[in-house]
């Protein structure tokens, strides 16, 4: 691949420390997507989904195309309503589908636009 | 644009290089699909960035690959995976057409039970159409239903 590399496993600031690059390997989000609140939703800003599973009100499934590991990560997010409504709920369904579920203040599922973050080691 | 020699090279990569290489593309095909009878009717979507690397060609990895890591995850003493290597180390498939892209995605993202066997039984289990033929709104989401209306010889034709 004719891509440019950078190696290296320590980044050091010249006062505030140093830094094990391992850590932003690890640490950073491995998949994300936002779902838009359409009569059949679609995925807009995404990385690493290759489809969305629209399983019913409120419930959505995000299959990704790079598996991960397991499906042991978490899975973080918003939804367009934080204000009364109880936020997302986000979990890995398998190793390679992240789910959300967004219910209202009452803690019924309810459509809404949703953004999720995946993290964890890939496969 | 060319794509890079990708073979060997990490799946998440590549995807990383399509997301900033590539245009979107928002394919209007939609699959609707039953797995249990219990259930309304589940709706898969393409994602843009994924049916740009469709189209593409020489990213995705060939679907065997899912399958395989899908099989390993269904184990009872399943832990983690230990074959991600066929992602990033097996021959990443052609450019597909749209139409190449969404059955690969079937395989890939409907269950297997539904989609080797979508004609079987009193009416299909699963049905491509254009994101138009759908509800418009999504009231009564959690009764949608493929309609017995619908015949596998009406499909076939």
């Amino acid at each position: 691949m004719a891509l440019g590399k950078i190696k290296a496993d320590t980044l050091e600031h010249s006062t505030a420390g140093s830094l094990d690059t391992q850590y932003v390997v690890n640490g950073s989000a491995k998949a994300y997507a936002e779902r838009t609140v359409d009569a059949t939703p679609a995925t807009t800003s995404s990385l690493n989904v290759a489809s969305l599973t629209d399983t019913g009100t409120g419930d959505t499934g995000y299959n990704l195309t790079s598996a991960m590991n397991d499906d042991d990560g978490p899975v973080a997010g918003t939804n367009s309503n934080t204000a009364t409504d109880q936020g997302m709920l986000g979990r890995f369904e398998t190793a390679s589908q992240m789910r959300s579920q967004t219910r209202d203040s009452s803690g019924n599922l309810v459509d809404k636009r949703v953004s999720v973050i995946g993290f964890g080691d890939l496969a | 644009m060319n794509t890079p020699e990708f073979q060997g090279t990490h799946l998440f990569d590549r995807l990383c290089w399509a997301k900033e290489n590539l245009e979107a593309y928002q394919s209007d095909y939609r699959v609707v699909y039953e797995d249990s009878i219990d259930e309304c009717a589940k709706i898969l979507v393409p994602d843009p960035n994924w049916m740009a690397a469709a189209l593409q060609g020489g990213i995705l990895p060939p679907v065997w690959v899912y399958h395989e890591l899908a099989k390993d995850e269904a184990q009872p003493d399943f832990v983690k995976h230990t074959r991600g290597h066929l992602l990033h180390n097996t021959k990443p498939v052609e450019a597909m057409t749209e139409e190449q892209a969404i059955e690969y995605l079937i395989m890939k993202d409907c269950p297997q039970h539904v989609w080797r066997n979508w004609d079987e039984g009193n009416k299909p289990k699963m049905v491509i159409c254009r994101k138009e033929q759908l509800p418009g709104t999504r009231e009564w989401r959690n009764a949608w239903k493929i309609t017995e209306e619908l015949s596998v010889t009406d499909l076939a034709a």
